[in-house]
């Protein structure tokens, strides 16, 4: 059986201890004594009973909040590790292209890629990563394809940083996958080829979508994107193609950000 | 009344117009709102949702003035304004299913800015006790019935306790019971705020608006009182035992006699209108080209 000890908390130090204002090694020290002395809780109770009831209620509300949050999936509890803030990381989780099935999807699709460029030719896996992004935006924004697409619309947070933030966070997670995949492709440096093309391709759709909504303007581009490649083949991975990619995301990123309030509004008969 | 001292009015609109290709949804719209419940009532394709969805700032009209809260929101800093005081419910609300009842409200209330972690979970607790979610807060919602979800996107219009409530059919696919619940909880909102709801329900209107609006091919075709719809049948109401191939329109009863709407033959025995008679003589009238 547990004793009791041989000293007790200060009268100060409990009501202090139950208005909140304790701090440091004091309020660690008062938390063991009272985790083991039923004399010193039993005069605690009469603390907090005297102590600001608001106090009280809060401490039941915030008690009571916690048990409301469920556990949040894998994704959302991965970017809280990463230091992502709670909000953030809520809006982040509703996003079909960072859900853990998808993310396996595109990293098996990559692992396959990679394969067939280290047996045939490495330009398979710089034509094919950049369009993979591409797929992931296409699906994480826009009327038909977002279910609360309406709500969001019309809440004050702007949609255009609700979209960047599912696009950086898409493409940031894709990013690393796809370098990944790249370690698998024995091309040396080269292949990296495929961030630039992919971060132009993302931008461009992004600059195509409040007019064509975000399926349509994601095909079009992955469409131009491949008929490009078939034209310049090599061309477009040597040091003059990549500056020339460079140039085009760095333009359409400019004109996207001149375009922002674009996404204020819906051009849609059919918002949903 | 909430909304700001010197507004009493939420809504001034007029000659909104709204084309989708050469078809003009709403046709010259003139509409003021102030506080209290207001009903929109109309048939199909009458441009309902569309009028609520330049209220609720997703849509942008073509032509028209328009003033939401004292706000333009065709301008960006108009848009934001009436945003962050606006509570909004679509006709047909999405939800992502794998959150909990209590999960999606808190994101809706990310969206509309409440990002202290404290602060948003009490709101978000707040509105889902006020439409009686208590015991559902962990429930995911694909797990939750038709009604439920309902209740759960009426929830997250509520967030932020907005000045105006713009709410598309909110009582569809809720059994009486709900509705009734629902009734009583617009009631409470309308003392302070402006809700404008639209519906097919012509009780819900007679319940609890203090205003009705009857839109139709785009336009507006009546905007008073409940009683004042209503009394445009007055007098054009009756009953018989037989059909009657004149009227406007004509049903027979569960007391097995006939109910016509429309003018009356002479000596016919005439009953009190009510708004659902209003609304049909309008309705009828207007597409019947009729004075």
């Amino acid at each position: 059986m547990r004793r009791s000890p041989a000293w007790h908390l200060q009268d100060s130090d409990l009501h202090a201890y139950a208005g909140g204002g304790l701090a440091g090694p004091l309020l660690w020290s008062v938390e063991a004594h009272l985790g083991a002395c039923a004399s010193c809780r039993d005069r605690l109770h009469g603390c907090v009973a005297q102590a600001d009831p608001q106090l009280v209620e809060d401490g039941w509300a915030r008690l009571d909040a916690s048990l409301d949050a469920a556990v949040p999936g894998p994704v959302e509890r991965l970017l809280l590790l990463l230091g992502v803030p709670d909000h953030t990381a809520r809006l982040l989780a509703a996003t079909p292209a960072l859900r853990l099935s998808w993310l396996v999807a595109v990293a098996l699709t990559l692992a396959m890629t990679a394969t067939i460029a280290r047996l045939a030719d490495p330009i398979v896996f710089l034509a094919a990563a950049p369009l993979l992004p591409l797929i992931g935006v296409a699906v994480s924004f826009g009327p038909g394809i977002d279910p609360t697409y309406e709500m969001a619309l019309v809440a004050p947070m702007q949609s255009f940083r609700l979209l960047l933030l599912r696009c950086v966070t898409v493409v940031s997670a894709n990013t690393v996958l796809c370098a990944l995949a790249s370690l698998a492709v024995d091309a040396g440096l080269a292949a990296a080829g495929w961030f630039l093309p992919s971060l132009a391709l993302t931008v461009l759709t992004l600059l195509l979508a409040p007019r064509f909504g975000t399926v349509i303007a994601a095909c079009a581009v992955g469409v131009g994107w491949a008929c490009l490649v078939a034209a310049l083949t090599g061309a477009l991975f040597t040091t003059a193609g990549q500056s020339g990619t460079a140039l085009a995301a760095v333009l359409a990123a400019a004109v996207l950000a001149r375009r922002a309030s674009a996404f204020d509004t819906s051009r849609f008969r059919r918002i949903r | 009344m909430s909304i700001d001292a010197g507004i009493d009015v939420a809504v001034r609109a007029d000659g909104l117009v709204l084309r989708y290709g050469r078809k003009a949804a709403l046709d010259g719209v003139t509409l003021t709102l102030g506080t209290g419940v207001t009903g929109l009532l109309g048939p199909n394709g009458a441009g309902k949702t569309t009028l609520l969805r330049i209220l609720a700032t997703a849509l942008n009209p073509d032509a028209g003035s328009l003033r939401v809260l004292g706000h333009d929101p065709r301008t960006a800093p108009g848009r934001l304004a009436v945003r962050r005081r606006l509570g909004y419910l679509p006709q047909d609300p999405g939800f992502h299913p794998g959150f909990t009842a209590f999960e999606f409200v808190d994101y809706v209330a990310i969206l509309k800015e409440l990002t202290h972690r404290g602060d948003r979970h009490a709101e978000v607790r707040r509105v889902l006790s006020a439409v009686g979610l208590d015991d559902q807060r962990r429930t995911r919602i694909r797990a939750l019935s038709g009604g439920m979800r309902q209740r759960v996107a009426l929830a997250t219009a509520l967030v932020g306790d907005p000045d105006l409530l713009i709410l598309d059919e909110p009582t569809v696919g809720l059994d009486p019971q709900q509705r009734m619940r629902f009734r009583e909880l617009f009631a409470d909102l309308g003392e302070e705020r402006a809700v404008l709801l639209s519906t097919h329900q012509t009780e819900d209107v007679m319940s609890l608006c203090r205003q009705v609006v009857v839109i139709d091919q785009g336009t507006v075709r009546f905007s008073g009182t409940p009683a004042d719809l209503a009394a445009l049948a007055a007098g054009r109401v009756w009953t018989s035992a037989t059909r009657e191939p004149g009227a406007l329109a004509s049903w027979r009863t569960g007391t097995g006699l006939h109910r016509h709407v429309g003018d009356p033959p002479h000596g016919a025995e005439l009953l009190p209108p009510t708004i659902e008679d209003g609304y049909l003589m309008l309705v009828d009238l207007s597409s019947g080209g009729a004075p």
